[in-house]
């Protein structure tokens, strides 16, 4: 069935695109305009924007960890609604189901999970799909599994024997890409450090957070995966913390790596508080390293709760808890730390982070190396996507919510000085076509002919809150999937992965650590084909070696 | 089998509030019987979710310090192990937990086991043990090791107790990685606070944590389900406009005995394990029964014979030694019988049929 959207704002800025003209959906993908056929169904979209369905880079929507955050608060959306945010008074508008039908509302038709458990990645599967509408992939953790320091310890590793592990360790879980989390932190916490930094080492095993990092870089490029290392670096949330972004950005040494929330490592110690903005220095340095991408991680004021593979982090975080209730699980590898927060306005922190995270989005020299995202839900819940586009957009909607924040923290904060508004064209950059591109799913986040039929179509309007908060149209690989804001056809969506090639011998090598240490059989965690009852449920990305 | 499945829907369609109970199935039988639950605006209990249910409370009230089985095994260099429970549910636990081999660990201490409330059960050789028993209930020395940690002054007639529980204590204090092992089925709320409040106080100044040991039937794999699936743990009713969780409200058991329930879904089809069905089951109350063994159901009942998990299909469940969801690969597969999975999805679109028309 050949589909017309005819007459509308097409913002298409892979393409350079932007043009009133009409868009041609086919056997679920784009199409070019076909010479004298008739379309079988036409949608006059004339006034309105047309977009490719928005893509995700960082959300925490599946998981171990994330219904660890289910069980410990399940009153999440019952506090959020009543504040105000655009969710549903009821605990399962934080389950699978709702989280599909939400982000279609809101035009996002693909969204990547960023943190799989190597062990637990059958339930990250089985979570991801009970997700309806979009797509999804999923991130593995590596990085403090005991695997990879003692590959790392011996520093005379079998050249490849790392490069076969991340191998083995993506092909097994079925993932799309490699998660670093404070790599050798959370080892270290396992023998009580505090803090772990840049260039300490892993205690028993020697490795550094710079080895590590380094390490799986270069087993990455290696094997030609298309996402470079998704990595969460050390000492975040600190003051200051902006040198150990800056030094991790140095270390990379040309590259490609993606580092996450960064807003969370944008803070300097100047000022009377010894907390201040370090977004200038920080954009400083990702607009000088063009090896590298980032995600925001925008804060926004609120109940929310983190989850966060960084348990050296949140264990010291535990003593911000709102409400005071906190889980601090000490697992194989990562870990996970689950502290509910909430941001507050009138707090200097919180107002600050806020600011800073804005600041990061405007003063990005190329919005495709500057990701859209709150961290979902650590920095925010993705239902509030939509106001912050409206900040990005409109100066003096950043304004009039500036007024309302402390003095303190107007004052260590150059957001008030910056009039940047962010083009249909950028926001489109940041949220489409830079996800797509460093995720290597390069059959979407655009509109040229052969990409996957995922299109949004918005009312073009003042308030782009309004506007982005429902979509008057979705189509989900030519489907029409959301019809003014409301989902009108409930489909599924695929899951995708990297297969990488290994020397099979690292199979052996896996099986014989997993039963010595851990009295485990690794083909439990192996993610096949049945873990989902569809049967095209995934679809593999190539890597380039 | 059609016409069985359509009495199941039949008499389901009818139920003002279903129970889906027993539920000792799979993670697929668990999502298939949660969309049944939802359709049919009734009731999810698992037929092992005593303890599950208590620490799911008390995590929601103030959270958790787990550890995983790995971790424990691997690191701990004290486990306390609380009570019967754990070594009564895995006879092997401890040599299990006292490996000969393990990765690094923390401090210099040589490994040592401490048991609380129990004189029972052999422990490993060549490991320190340390028994606290005596006339106290199990509640009680739990709160005397705690004060023992907390260094808070204390008074029992049993001086040689008295003794061996401060130096319990201390050893705890000086513990690089200190882990708490019990079965929550033993252990009622306020002694659930108490082990989390020891652990809480140990992690400020070194490491701590807990080993739940995990509910028969595949209970924890059920329960996350149940979380993901609705955002809420079993015991959990789609009755009314927003899924409403109630550890006592909608216990199975108790929903039959007052007659709320008026009809009930029988899940028992896990190899290995067998579900304790409600006392007034199958007296009265309409039941679809989906079972891999032979039952004894009610004359009118409906009896789905299904393929038991792991023996005749593969099956994810939870595993504790990975600490979470794992699939395992069936032991002879037997494709004749259907899953509960597939069955309870048959009826839902018997439902919905039948609602269509």
């Amino acid at each position: 069935m050949l589909i017309q959207l005819k007459g509308g704002r097409v913002i298409d800025p892979a393409n350079n695109r932007d043009s009133v003209g009409d868009v041609y959906l086919e056997n679920g993908r784009i199409v070019d305009a076909p010479d004298g056929r008739e379309p079988d169904e036409v949608h006059d979209v004339s006034g309105k924007i047309v977009m490719a369905g928005a893509i995700d880079v960082h959300s925490h929507i599946a998981g171990t960890n994330v219904t660890l955050g289910r069980q410990l608060m399940p009153e999440l959306p019952l506090i959020a609604s009543a504040e105000g945010q655009p969710i549903l008074p009821s605990p399962a508008a934080w389950g699978a189901y709702a989280t599909g039908i939400r982000y279609a509302e809101m035009g996002y038709t693909t969204v990547i999970e960023p943190a799989m458990i190597p062990t637990h990645a059958i339930q990250s599967h089985k979570e991801m799909a009970s997700i309806p509408i979009i797509d999804v992939a999923g991130l593995v953790i590596l990085g403090n599994d005991d695997y990879t320091l003692n590959l790392l310890r011996t520093s005379n590793v079998k050249s490849d024997e790392l490069k076969d592990y991340v191998a083995w360790t993506l092909s097994h879980s079925k993932a799309l890409g490699l998660k670093v989390i404070n790599a050798g932190g959370s080892e270290a916490f396992k023998f009580n450090a505090r803090t772990f930094d840049l260039d300490e080492q892993v205690p028993e095993y020697g490795v550094t957070s710079r080895g590590i990092v380094e390490a799986m870089q270069q087993a990455i490029a290696d094997l030609g995966v298309p996402h470079p290392p998704h990595v969460h670096t050390n000492n975040l949330g600190i003051a200051g913390n902006v040198d150990t972004a800056v030094a991790t950005l140095e270390a990379t040494q040309g590259n490609p790596i993606h580092l996450a929330h960064i807003q969370f490592y944008g803070y300097g110690k100047e000022g009377d508080k010894g907390f201040s903005s370090g977004a200038p220095r920080l954009m400083e340095a990702i607009n000088k390293h063009k090896n590298a991408t980032v995600d925001v991680g925008q804060v926004m004021f609120g109940q929310t709760i983190t989850i966060s593979g960084d348990v050296l982090r949140q264990f010291d975080g535990r003593r911000a808890a709102n409400p005071k209730k906190w889980i601090i699980n000490q697992a194989d590898g990562n870990g996970t730390g689950v502290v509910p927060y909430n941001y507050k306005k009138k707090s200097f922190v919180n107002a600050l982070q806020w600011a800073i995270g804005l600041e990061i989005f405007l003063l990005a020299e190329d919005p495709w190396r500057v990701l859209f995202s709150t961290d979902h839900p650590n920095g925010a819940l993705f239902t509030r996507y939509p106001e912050i586009f409206h900040l990005l957009m409109d100066k003096d909607e950043r304004s009039r919510w500036l007024d309302q924040l402390p003095e303190a923290s107007r004052q260590v904060s150059g957001l008030a000085g910056i009039s940047r508004e962010l083009t249909f064209s950028e926001l489109a950059v940041m949220t489409r076509a830079a996800p797509a591109k460093v995720l290597g799913l390069m059959d979407r986040g655009h509109l040229a002919s052969g990409a996957v039929a995922d299109v949004a179509v918005y009312t073009d309007q003042k308030n782009k809150t309004k506007m982005f908060a429902a979509a008057d149209l979705v189509f989900k690989s030519g489907k029409l999937v959301v019809r003014k804001g409301n989902v009108v056809d409930v489909s599924w969506g695929r899951c995708y992965h990297v297969e990488a090639g290994f020397d099979s011998h690292i199979e052996k090598r896996v099986r014989s650590f997993y039963e010595t240490y851990y009295g485990a059989d690794p083909s439990w965690f192996g993610v096949t084909e049945t873990v989902s009852d569809r049967p095209d449920r995934f679809a593999t990305i190539r890597c380039a070696s | 089998m059609d016409s069985t499945l359509q009495r199941a829907a039949d008499l389901l369609a009818q139920a003002r509030l279903p129970v889906i109970g027993g539920l000792f199935t799979d993670v697929n039988g668990a999502a298939a019987a949660l969309a049944l639950a939802q359709k049919l605006g009734g009731v999810v209990d698992h037929a092992a979710s005593g303890g599950m249910s208590r620490a799911a409370r008390v995590m929601r009230e103030t959270g958790s310090t787990p550890a995983s089985f790995g971790e424990v095994r691997n690191r701990a260099d004290t486990v306390v192990v609380i009570g019967d429970g754990p070594r009564d549910r895995d006879p092997e636990l401890l040599d299990r937990l006292f490996p000969a081999k393990g990765l690094p660990r923390p401090g210099d201490n040589k490994r040592e086991l401490i048991v609380v409330g129990t004189g029972r059960g052999k422990t490993p050789s060549g490991i320190r043990a340390t028994v606290i028993d005596g006339k106290q209930a199990l509640p009680e020395l739990v709160a005397l090791l705690g004060a023992a940690v907390r260094e808070t002054p204390f008074e029992i007639r049993d001086k040689a107790l008295a003794k061996k529980i401060l130096s319990a204590g201390k050893r705890l204090r000086e513990s690089a990685f200190a882990v708490f092992v019990y079965d929550p089925v033993e252990l009622e709320e306020p002694v659930l606070h108490t082990v989390l409040e020891t652990v809480r106080l140990l992690v400020k100044t070194t490491r701590a944590a807990t080993l739940a040991l995990s509910a028969p039937g595949n209970g924890d794999g059920v329960n996350l389900c149940s979380t993901w699936t609705c955002g809420l743990p079993v015991r959990t009713s789609f009755a009314g406009e927003v899924p409403e969780n109630n550890m006592w409200a909608y216990e199975a058991e108790r929903l039959l005995k007052s007659g709320e329930a008026d009809a009930l879904v029988w899940i028992d089809a896990l190899d290995g394990a067998d579900a304790a069905p409600p006392t007034r089951a199958f007296r009265g109350i309409p039941s679809v029964v989906l079972s891999s063994k032979p039952v004894k159901a009610g004359r009118d009942d409906v009896v789905i014979e299904v393929g038991a998990a792991i023996a005749d299909h593969d099956a994810a469940v939870y595993l504790p030694p990975i600490a979470g969801i794992g699939e395992v690969k069936a032991t002879s597969a037997d494709s004749s019988k259907p899953t509960v999975a597939e069955v309870l999805n048959k009826i839902g679109t018997l439902i919905d049929a039948k609602g269509a028309a």
